[in-house]
């Protein structure tokens, strides 16, 4: 009773590490444990795969 | 006046047109709609023929009136986070918010209507069908004998959620995925199944849409058998590239009747430089491509979102999304 399109799902990935920023509600940004803006940092940015069009899949359908 | 940003705290691909927004020195209040009634407040009233609301946020009050432009990127549920949440809460609580933005002056990125509406895939095919955009043949269907028709007449498929979502229960992915030539249809009863001619595609373009700013991004198909860009390994990073004429006439056109101010466009890029359409996300992530490619998609973002609020008049019939 499996619909046809289930026969081609995988295990979800799972984030293995903690997003190495927090929410600053005053600067209405997350920041680094150091007080950077996280967003500037491209390059974890990139690393961590936070912004890619899988990240928000478990909640928003439209990636 | 103020941009509503309608979002969750862990959004951080929201924080980088938050930084461009704080740079200019346009005021922004960030909500998450999951944070009502703790944490964020909303009041509203209707009296003497007229209306006055506000919403407060992280010690920060803001009037409907004053707001400019309303960006819905990630909100959570409304009252998910309550002291007491309950379906019922929810949906009080998305009546209460929602329906007094709509009331609101403010532009959108996207306007909920246009929004829920832009999700359909199914509707997708068809607008981009009539916008001349190629379209890989296609099926919906619940009819295992129509899925094994198609598959005599495109061999080389392709089946993909017609809504594309992955179940949760337990949570799993559902690619884009081959189809194998022989495969048992049967299952195609048990649930609307999308099947697509695979297109043989060199690359995968993501093509970003804010307002009238086209922004292509290039990524050349790997050797592996991976379908789904989402999924394949990265053997190569995204690239700026041209939009050819026609299409972007075409995504224009698309993004007009869709009512939307805001698309990433999913293209595959044939061997003839041909790009078919696969789908129009309306609120499609862009920090994956702004991070390798530079391309200045938050800056647009947040310059569409800074643009002063539209003449109330030039409203009609509730649809005040405008993407020029």
């Amino acid at each position: 009773m499996q619909p046809f399109a289930l026969n081609y799902a995988r295990p979800a990935a799972t984030l293995e590490a903690t997003t190495p920023y927090v929410y600053d509600s005053g600067l209405q940004l997350n920041v680094l444990m150091d007080g950077r803006v996280a967003a500037r940092d491209h390059a974890l940015m990139r690393e961590l795969g936070t912004t890619t069009s899988t990240a928000g899949s478990k909640t928003h359908f439209d990636d | 006046m103020t941009v509503l940003i309608l979002t969750c705290e862990e959004d951080v691909t929201a924080d980088m047109v938050v930084v461009h927004l704080n740079a200019t020195g346009v005021p922004v209040v960030r909500l998450d709609p999951a944070d009502l009634t703790d944490g964020v407040a909303l009041s509203g009233e209707y009296v003497h023929g007229s209306f006055r609301g506000h919403l407060s946020a992280g010690g920060r009050l803001v009037g409907i009136s004053g707001l400019r432009s309303i960006w819905v990127r990630r909100p959570g549920t409304p009252a998910a986070r309550a002291a007491a949440p309950s379906e019922w809460l929810t949906e009080e609580s998305a009546q209460a918010l929602y329906g007094m933005l709509r009331g609101s002056d403010a532009r959108w990125m996207n306007h909920p209507d246009a929004a829920r509406r832009a999700r359909h895939k199914p509707w997708q095919l068809r607008l981009a069908q009539r916008c001349g955009l190629p379209v890989p043949a296609t099926i919906v269907t619940t009819f295992p004998q129509a899925a094994r028709e198609f598959a005599e007449r495109y061999p080389d498929l392709v089946v993909k959620p017609v809504s594309g979502a992955h179940p949760q229960d337990p949570p799993r992915a559902v690619p884009t995925s081959r189809v194998a030539p022989d495969a048992d249809f049967s299952a195609v009863a048990f649930g609307p199944t999308l099947l697509q001619r695979r297109v043989a595609k060199r690359a995968d373009i993501r093509l970003t849409v804010v307002g009238e700013t086209l922004l292509a991004a290039r990524k050349p198909t790997g050797a592996d058998d991976e379908v789904d860009v989402r999924f394949a390994p990265p053997t190569s990073s995204w690239r700026p590239t041209d939009v050819p004429p026609r299409v972007a006439a075409a995504v224009r056109d698309y993004l007009r009747a869709a009512e939307l101010a805001y698309g990433a466009f999913d293209f595959a890029e044939d061997g003839d430089g041909t790009w078919w359409f696969l789908e129009c996300n309306q609120s499609g992530q862009f920090g994956f491509v702004e991070v390798e490619t530079g391309q200045p998609i938050a800056r647009s973002i947040a310059e569409w979102l800074a643009r002063p609020g539209q003449d109330p008049r030039s409203r009609a019939n509730g649809a005040n999304t405008t993407v020029s």
